[in-house]
């Protein structure tokens, strides 16, 4: 399932995947993957990425049930 | 000595992790195949293939005793006789083929010979394997009630 929140979080700070990947310390290609839900990432990074990005976790990686894939 | 930094993030880690686990595999069953050529197409004796059955066992057997000391019994068997039973039949049954082919290349006059060489290889394998299997599965459930009992680690 695809992280469009991540992803629209991040534009709207005007923020690259490289910087982003670079402040929570991972390659550009697990950010990447990340936003293209391919790669669940572990509940440390989520909280980096979160502070990262000035938001909460609840904000970028709680999915409402009508929104869950299976 | 000073742990060097890791280069990888948790994503590469995984997949290096995979890429170590499938090579690991590849090893052994590598191994397995190299095994039963050299010994029963090739024919060679054990102490030409002494190198690789001890590599094979030194796997195996960290494999084995890595699993059951952290619990692991296996993905889809069950630490019982039944399964075990399976499992024993199924190793006899290669060994017993694989004695009967060996036995048949080397002596193809001796047919009624060469099953029973089968017969017996597989009724050893079945008896040393179910014996293995039931020992660890106890050694298993030993280790499982151990960690059931032991009180959980505060801010672990």
């Amino acid at each position: 399932m695809r992280n469009l929140k991540l992803k629209f979080r991040r534009i709207e700070l005007e923020m690259s995947q490289t910087k982003l990947a670079e402040k929570v310390g991972v390659t550009r290609q697990t950010i990447g993957l990340i936003e293209a839900g391919d790669f669940n990432p572990s509940l440390k990074l989520c909280i980096a990425i979160c502070k990262a990005l000035d938001t909460t976790l609840n904000d970028l990686f709680w999915e409402e049930n009508e929104n869950e894939e299976k | 000595m000073r742990k060097s930094k890791n280069n990888l993030d948790e994503r590469q880690e995984q997949m290096l992790l995979r890429i170590e686990h499938n090579g690991c595999w590849i090893a052994f069953w590598g191994l397995v195949a190299v095994i039963i050529i050299q010994r029963v197409v090739l024919d060679f004796d054990s102490g030409n293939i002494a190198g690789e059955l001890i590599v094979f066992m030194m796997l195996a057997l960290y494999i084995a005793v890595g699993c059951i000391r952290r619990g692991i019994w296996d993905r889809r068997l069950r630490p019982d006789t039944a399964s075990n039973r399976i499992v024993s039949l199924t190793a006899a049954l290669i060994t017993g083929i694989l004695r009967f082919a060996y036995m048949i290349k080397n002596f193809p006059h001796m047919i009624l010979n060469a099953i029973a060489a089968g017969m017996i290889a597989a009724a050893v394998a079945f008896a040393v394997c179910f014996a293995v299997l039931q020992f660890s599965a106890v050694l298993f459930r030993k280790k499982q009630a151990k960690m059931e009992e032991e009180p959980p680690e505060n801010g672990e």
